[in-house]
């Protein structure tokens, strides 16, 4: 006979309701670990999604045996031209030039209920703290840029809707949560661009989404210079052409064009993407890279370091201390209803006392009850967090191997929270039961 | 403990008829706090319990009569003074288990029913033949034996908050069976019944007691009942002050003036 059971069954709306309020804490606590997972994967979803092992980037001009931090969280520009060089390198199977930017596109997606409820939410959770239109809607999207060279590794993983980049211009690819869907026209810089396919969960580390497009659309998006900056350049240019022109005619040609050249220039990129051979040595490669004296070179793990513990690191230290805060309130909130439970039973535990039962007896039935409060209370927690996480505007993922590792956390939580019961179910004394004469 | 010991060695060692008595005590003593809040609660009880017996004991409150059951049912060890229970003996040696002993030699019968009124009435049954390891179909038998016997085999899967008084009290006394046990020790369990109920389980547990051979103890103060015992020992002031059998002939006894009588 399953004592805890019976008092489970016989109590069930208050064990129920109890267990309710324990699992919806517990669904924070999955809630958060799923946060941080999310943080995690946003800072290595486009790394990963790459395939490549080496990222070259530019080196530091003061500091040349240093590298920036490009080209996600750092600028970073190299001529185009390097890959090929690094293309070559034994061992290279493939170098891919890299062009990313964030970008902001005056289109927003069609806000949905959801986002207004958000929204309205944030305006009165910060109505203290902002001064007015501080928290005015945006009109502008943020999203994350990269180019790649189509046929080369950088393009987009997984294409959920339409189709992959295929013409050199005027193509992209965007993720599910631009709200672009497949067909439209999209006004980039002095460009209008067809969406032509959807991709899911590639954001940047930053979470915002990610447009692909090719690698010459986006030089020309992003390194074009300023029409009225290349006019007062050109202005510049002339007047030192006349001025060379007094003196020594026949170089005027040759500086002309490289004035034009300079000007119009845009073939330059962020990083170089290398996948290697799969019997390649890796540290061999960059070494070789870096034997050049110019480039900088970074595994995809120390890349997606640069994110995580460059830019992320604040973020992921709260939310985990935060996590721990919730999970110790998880505990000492189980604690305090099983001991409670305990206390409206401390006759019936008498009484089993002195019907002969063991201390053991009693102590299971406590633990169990507490096993039943954290077990079910995390399985319905993680339920309730799988069917919201697509609801969070963040990316939120819980696994179900997150979901094991609660399981255990909450039964070694419960087992410890029921230690207060079992204490003062030890000093129930099974005279009490008796009267007194 | 080492004095209970050492008097439990001692007195009874005398006795060789080891097995013959439900309960035989020696000389116990019970002393409560120390010093200015010394309390004297037995004062060398002599007692004689054989298969079959039902007792009544009765006295005013403080008497120690809860003490004397307390002490009995192996809840509460005496400060000195020998105790056998079910031929083994307990304060004489290494300690038994005593839950065990509780579980196998004793049925508890309290004033309130005392059901876990988390469980249905067959399983408060069935609960002191769990916690003794019997399990299955004998279990299940042995329940349905009893609450047939105490015609509340109708009633067997409601809770004890659906029952009335004396179910309760008639599921309580089944539970007190479960484990046939040799000693049925009774707390007041008429005191919160009428008169016509508190006669019916009284005629209960003098069936039980007959045909069972299960020594019977009731405490109780009220006078009602005493025609249905066959043995009433008046406790006061942590002594028996008398011991009279009821119909069975033999003539009442005068306690000792030391208040031990055997």
């Amino acid at each position: 006979m399953n004592l805890a059971f019976g008092d489970v069954r016989y109590h069930r709306l208050k064990f129920f309701s109890s267990t309710l309020g324990v699992a919806l804490l517990i669904m924070v606590v999955v809630t958060i670990g799923g946060i941080i997972r999310g943080v995690i994967l946003d800072s290595s979803t486009l790394i990963e999604s790459t395939g490549a092992d080496l990222w070259v980037v530019q080196t530091n001009g003061a500091h040349p045996e240093v590298g920036t931090f490009g080209p996600f969280v750092e600028i970073s520009r190299l001529p185009e031209s390097i890959y090929h060089a690094i293309a070559a390198i034994p061992g290279v199977a493939d170098a891919s030039p890299i062009v990313t930017a964030w970008e902001h596109v005056p289109q927003m997606p069609r806000p949905t209920w959801l986002m207004k409820f958000m929204y309205i939410n944030a305006l009165l959770n910060t109505r203290t703290m902002v001064k007015p239109r501080w928290m005015a809607m945006p009109h502008a999207q943020r999203f994350e840029v990269v180019g790649y060279e189509l046929g080369k590794i950088g393009g987009p993983p997984v294409i959920v809707a339409g189709r992959g980049i295929e013409a050199s211009h005027y193509e992209i690819v965007a993720d599910v949560k631009t709200g672009f869907h497949v067909g439209q026209r999209v006004r980039l810089g002095n460009f209008d661009y067809t969406v032509v396919g959807l991709t899911r969960n590639m954001v940047g580390f930053t979470a915002d989404p990610v447009i692909y497009m090719s690698l010459r659309d986006a030089q020309h998006f992003l390194f074009q210079t300023d029409p009225n900056l290349l006019r007062s350049e050109r202005a510049v240019a002339r007047q030192q052409a006349a001025d060379l022109a007094a003196t020594s005619p026949r170089l005027v040609p040759a500086l002309t064009a490289h004035d034009e050249a300079r000007l119009a220039n845009t073939l330059y990129v962020n990083a170089i993407a290398v996948k290697l051979r799969p019997d390649a040595n890796a540290a061999a490669v960059a070494a070789h890279i870096h034997s050049w004296e110019h480039l900088a070179v970074y595994t995809a793990a120390q890349e997606v370091n640069l994110q995580l513990m460059g830019s992320n690191r604040l973020i992921l230290f709260q939310l985990s201390l935060f996590r721990d805060i919730l999970v110790l309130i998880a505990g000492i909130v189980i604690g305090i209803i099983i001991y409670t439970f305990t206390l409206d039973k401390v006759h019936e535990i008498a009484i089993l006392k002195l019907l002969g039962a063991r201390g053991g007896v009693v102590y299971r039935m406590i633990l169990q009850e507490a096993l039943f409060m954290g077990i079910v209370g995390t399985l319905v927690g993680s339920a309730l967090e799988l069917l919201s996480e697509p609801y969070f505007p963040r990316r939120v993922v819980a696994t179900s191997g997150d979901i094991v590792q609660m399981l255990i956390l909450m039964s070694v939580v419960a087992a410890g929270a029921s230690i207060l019961a079992v204490h003062r179910a030890v000093r129930v004394d099974p005279r009490s039961v008796l009267s007194t004469g | 403990m080492s004095m209970t010991q050492q008097s439990g060695n001692a007195v009874l060692s005398a006795e060789s008829e080891a097995g013959a008595f439900a309960i035989r005590a020696e000389r116990l003593v019970k002393v409560y706090g120390a010093g200015l809040t010394r309390v004297e609660a037995l004062k060398g009880i002599d007692l004689v319990v054989r298969p079959g017996d039902f007792f009544a004991i009765m006295g005013p409150s403080g008497s120690g009569k809860t003490t004397l059951l307390t002490i009995l049912g192996l809840v509460t060890e005496p400060t000195a003074g020998g105790l056998e229970v079910g031929g083994r003996e307990i304060y004489g040696g290494r300690m038994p288990d005593l839950a065990r002993i509780r579980r196998e030699e004793t049925g508890f019968i309290f004033q309130a029913p005392n059901l876990i009124p988390f469980l249905t009435a067959k399983e408060n049954v069935l609960l002191p033949l769990s916690l003794a390891g019997v399990r299955g179909k004998r279990a299940q038998d042995r329940v349905a034996e009893l609450l047939t016997y105490l015609e509340v085999a109708e009633r067997a899967e409601l809770y004890p908050n659906q029952l009335s008084g004396g179910e309760q009290q008639r599921v309580a006394i089944a539970r007190a069976l479960a484990n046939t046990p040799r000693i049925i020790l009774a707390d007041e369990p008429t005191a919160s019944l009428d008169t016509d109920r508190a006669l019916a389980v009284m005629r209960l547990l003098r069936r039980i007691s007959r045909e069972n051979g299960t020594a019977v103890l009731v405490v109780t103060h009220d006078h009602r009942l005493i025609g249905e015992v066959d043995q009433v020992i008046e406790m006061e002031d942590g002594r028996i002050v008398l011991k009279e059998s009821k119909g069975g002939g033999d003539a009442a006894q005068q306690a000792n003036p030391g208040g031990s009588d055997s």
